[in-house]
């Protein structure tokens, strides 16, 4: 793996103006994460927390309200015109709908040349060369092209759009939960697809879902998001091994076990409540409000982020004890 | 003990007609459930799982005439073959219901403590005052905070997991003896799919309910049902308790399905384990097993006749495969 990161975000902030006057939503609250070439890296969180606002803004779907996103070293806020539109087409998004985010009149063939055209591919012959090409990477056969979209499984659309996004020679993918409207036998085939893609192209893929089980498996590193911030990071091994924020360590132990005979042990204390809102978020640690360990401290200042293993963090005044498995936020705290 | 199940459901065929094409959704499918006795239901998209369920009840969408046959006996009355007016009589009051996505179920524009005292009032006769005190009840019951105060709120001023317990609240008003949730959580987080689970499973318990759950996600099975029905293409592939099915599969589609789970062993960037192949598209219904082009086990006999569900070597559990039954005649 080369050392520099092919994506870089820099305190990276998304607002919105609120209904309510003067006030704002603070979907993305500086947000700082790397990507490498060839790599997955997977953003967990609950819904509303901001994953998908910040995969957004990478791509330019939103307005950056501060920080940076550099492609290569370069800051995309500087670029304008041709130059912005050339980099953006190395930043491709894969949406969770494979149904809406096609259109239903054009064959498989038309929707992907309508990607290679933009990307300036002006012979006919090359086009269907490419096409080709492209659907093979993403497992369909050829004869595919004529048929319309409408007329494809889930799981066949996902690989269309797949292919689509891959038409222009991305860089990096943000795939925003992109399996989860599948069925799940359909699931890991798309699965082994990222992966293969990540092998054969090297393409960097950001990998947003909520399915924990699978961005273990699938992602080298984990960012976990909470209120428009990252709450803790750290390679998947390590991260799930020894999870360092009360948020993490509630977030993993809410999946449900499918053993029956492991599902009745479990007891612990279940993550209650919501996520606030972001107009008005708590002060100090977000996660205070939910959080079963929080003490005074916690709402004066934001916590610092703690460094626990080499590139594992969490922003918790206690993450060295719960690293360490001296404290942890699923044994019943006493009243 | 209850000797006769609360529902019985009886080589239940399903086919619905438009003007354009004809669909067995659902072929020749049986199960039962026993008052406070969780059924999980589970098949992807298009098994047949909610049609399953809902056809018996009228509750199909305009324009497709529907075509049932079997038999569905609740507290021993049969329902097929019942007018609307007659079906009308179970439908939200003894059987609730739960849906899919929690806004598209509620009202937008009325204050969700009408919506809950709304069905007290037509199911249990209840003046619009005791109604209204009712709907409190419930509130407080599936865990509302703050009840008195979210009465007065409309469905948008309410998170998912809200959304959800007050449609659970509405299921609830009408003193249901079995509740049919058709997805209930598949909507929402995982830590508020944790919460309603639970308090599903609370609730089924503490009111002495039956309930019967549909959903395509295995992992939900384990903590809340005790039984368990695998569809796959409109038929039903496995069936049993739970404890049995899920630590010992014998369906060869139900092994996949669980086998296909990724687990903690799993190396991280290994190849995650799936099915091969697609689900068949209804239509016309299939002679053999649906199964049998997708399975490792399929002999030239899995395609000629459709396999009947037999006991297994435990025979608590029922398995439509005639590979795995052969076998157990072997052994």
């Amino acid at each position: 793996m080369t050392h520099a990161p092919v994506l870089k975000v820099e305190n990276l902030q998304t607002r919105f103006k609120s209904v309510q006057r003067g006030k704002y939503v603070h979907a993305v609250d500086d947000v700082s994460i790397e990507l490498y070439p060839g790599e997955i890296v997977g953003l967990v969180g609950e819904s509303g927390c901001g994953k998908s606002t910040l995969g957004r803004t990478i791509v330019g779907l939103e307005k950056a309200s501060s920080g940076r996103v550099l492609l290569d070293g370069v800051d995309l806020s500087a670029l304008s015109g041709a130059a912005l539109r050339d980099s953006r087409r190395a930043l491709q998004y894969v949406f969770q709908d494979p149904y809406s985010c096609l259109n239903d009149r054009q064959t498989v063939g038309e929707a992907i040349d309508e990607a290679l055209i933009i990307d300036g591919t002006k012979s006919p012959d090359e086009r269907n060369r490419r096409t080709r090409e492209l659907l093979d990477q993403v497992g369909l056969a050829y004869a595919v092209k004529d048929r319309h979209t409408r007329e494809l499984s889930g799981g066949q659309r996902q690989r269309v759009a797949i292919a689509r996004s891959l038409a222009v020679n991305p860089r990096v993918l943000i795939c925003d939960e992109p399996v989860s409207a599948l069925d799940l036998s359909i699931r890991a085939q798309v699965m082994n697809l990222f992966l293969r893609l990540q092998k054969d192209l090297s393409v960097a893929c950001l990998f947003i879902a909520h399915d924990l089980a699978l961005v273990r498996q699938a992602a080298s590193r984990v960012y976990v998001m909470y209120l428009g911030r990252i709450v803790e990071q750290g390679p998947s091994q390590e991260l799930y091994d020894h999870p360092s924020h009360p948020y993490s360590q509630m977030l993993l132990a809410s999946v449900p076990e499918v053993d029956p005979r492991v599902e009745k042990l479990r007891s612990g204390p279940l993550l209650m409540g919501e996520v606030p809102s972001p107009t008005n978020p708590p002060s100090g640690c977000r996660f205070r409000t939910r959080c079963p360990l929080a003490v005074d401290d916690c709402a004066r200042r934001t916590p610092p982020s703690h460094g626990l293993a080499p590139d594992h963090n969490a922003a918790c005044v206690f993450a060295p004890d719960l690293h360490g498995g001296k404290r942890s936020a699923l044994v019943h705290q006493p009243a | 003990m209850h000797n006769e199940p609360l529902l019985s459901v009886n080589n239940l065929t399903v086919d619905l007609l438009t003007s354009k094409s004809a669909v067995r959704p659902v072929d020749g499918v049986s199960y039962s459930v026993r008052q406070g006795e969780c059924l999980a239901i589970v098949g992807e998209s298009g098994s047949g799982k909610t049609v399953m369920n809902f056809a018996p009840l009228g509750l199909m969408p305009t324009g497709v005439t529907t075509n049932l046959s079997g038999s569905v006996r609740f507290e021993g009355q049969e329902l097929i073959g019942l007018s609307e007016p007659e079906i009308r009589r179970f439908r939200g009051k003894s059987i609730g219901f739960i849906f899919q996505d929690p806004m598209s179920a509620l009202n937008p524009v009325r204050r969700i403590g009408r919506q809950i005292a709304e069905m007290a009032e037509l199911h249990l006769n209840m003046s619009p005052r005791a109604a209204e005190a009712r709907a409190l009840d419930l509130v407080k019951l599936v865990g509302i905070s703050d009840p008195s105060a979210r009465l007065r709120q409309f469905p948008h001023e309410l998170s998912g997991g809200l959304r959800q317990r007050t449609v659970i609240a509405i299921a609830l008003a009408g003193e249901p003896k079995l509740l049919i949730a058709d997805e209930p959580t598949t909507a929402l987080d995982v830590t508020v799919q944790a919460q309603i689970l639970r308090l599903l499973k609370d609730l089924q318990q503490r009111l002495n309910m039956a309930m019967v759950l549909i959903t395509h996600d295995m992992g939900v099975v384990a903590g809340a049902a005790d039984n368990i029905v695998v569809m796959y293409a409109a038929r039903a592939a496995e069936r049993g308790p739970v404890d049995k099915v899920l630590v010992n599969p014998r369906h060869p589609y139900t092994q996949g399905l669980i086998n296909a789970i990724p687990r903690r062993e799993d190396p991280i960037g290994s190849e995650f384990r799936g099915l091969p192949g697609v689900p068949p598209t209804l239509g016309a219904p299939i002679n053999g097993c649906a199964f049998a082009p997708r399975c490792e086990l399929a002999v030239a006999a899995c395609t000629r006749s459709r396999p009947p569900m037999a006991p297994a070597v435990d025979s608590k559990v029922s398995v439509a495969c005639p590979v795995v039954n052969q076998g157990k005649a072997a052994a």
